[in-house]
């Protein structure tokens, strides 16, 4: 009895590693800590309220905080590394704005997009607000990009 | 036979156990003579081989008991094993529903449900974002209007 326990137990952990194992960088970013954060914004909609986005996730975060802020650019620069497709824009060295494709949508598994904008760094009315977004949706990198300039 | 008599001689317990290797002793007698076997200090051929016997049956009957024993508490690992995969299985579901359907803001740590003004913050963001994409566009619209200027 015990022995099964244990077994079950085991097999649950190990599916759960696999699958931490399998995300991306920014997935420490989603797990929770930051929602009682002051100067934090975090965002989730999935389902219904996603798919009226055309989307089937929609996280993002929205700081004022600078360490979390420099937090979030490194790790979204790391995950960008492995985009298929990227559209970024740097300024003084630093990640102003990217957008980047991490999995093109397939018949089987929707896209997944991350936008990060450092306000910092904007020439008109900068404000200090680094912004995540990440979603995913069966939209392609267009359609996805429509999303923003509604 | 009275099932409170006591055997009193060694004698009565060999002639009550030639009766029970014959098959006609009744259950009370039985149990009698397996009491008397476990507590008389007699001793005989006969007398050990019904020892033997008896003993041997009783040993069948533990082993019995001991091997349902087992079965039950195997049944019973079985039962509580499938009924833990049910669980777990259970929660999975319960936590995908749940994740499924997820339409909720904190700001500043404080939690906002209300759908729309979720959808607001949403749009918020969206909107900057555009705007920061837009003038992205707009730079490279320049830069390309001039490197066409500079060819000609």
């Amino acid at each position: 009895m015990k022995r099964t326990i244990i077994i079950i137990l085991t097999c649950l952990l190990t599916v759960t590693t696999v699958m931490a194992q399998q995300g991306l960088k920014i997935n420490r970013l989603f797990d929770g800590h930051f929602k009682n954060s002051p100067n934090v914004t975090e965002i989730i909609v999935t389902g219904k309220k996603a798919g009226e986005l055309g989307l089937s996730v929609y996280h993002s975060l929205a700081t004022t905080d600078q360490d979390k802020g420099e937090l979030i650019e490194s790790l979204v620069v790391k995950d960008g590394a492995h985009a298929v497709e990227k559209d970024v824009e740097y300024r003084n060295g630093q990640l102003y704005y990217g957008f980047y494709t991490l999995r093109a949508p397939t018949k089987k598994r929707d896209g997944q997009y991350l936008f990060f904008l450092n306000q910092r760094l904007a020439r008109k009315s900068p404000k200090n607000v680094v912004t995540l977004i990440y979603m995913e949706g069966k939209g392609d990198s267009e359609q996805i990009k429509k999303l923003i300039r509604k | 036979m009275n099932t409170n008599h006591h055997i009193s001689d060694k004698a009565e317990l060999e002639k009550l156990i030639g009766r029970y290797f014959d098959g006609e002793t009744t259950v009370q007698e039985e149990h009698q003579l397996r009491q008397c076997l476990a507590d008389c200090r007699w001793n005989s051929e006969l007398i050990d081989e019904a020892r033997f016997a008896m003993g041997f049956f009783a040993i069948d009957a533990q082993e019995r008991s001991r091997g349902r024993n087992r079965r039950s508490h195997h049944i019973t690992g079985i039962a509580a094993s499938i009924a833990l995969l049910i669980g777990v299985g259970a929660f999975a579901l319960w936590h995908q529903h749940v994740r499924d359907n997820m339409c909720v803001a904190y700001v500043d740590g404080s939690v906002v449900n209300d759908d729309d003004e979720v959808m607001a913050l949403i749009r918020q963001d969206l909107n900057t974002m555009g705007e920061a994409s837009q003038g992205m566009s707009e730079q490279l619209m320049s830069l390309g209007a001039a490197l066409e200027l500079d060819n000609e």
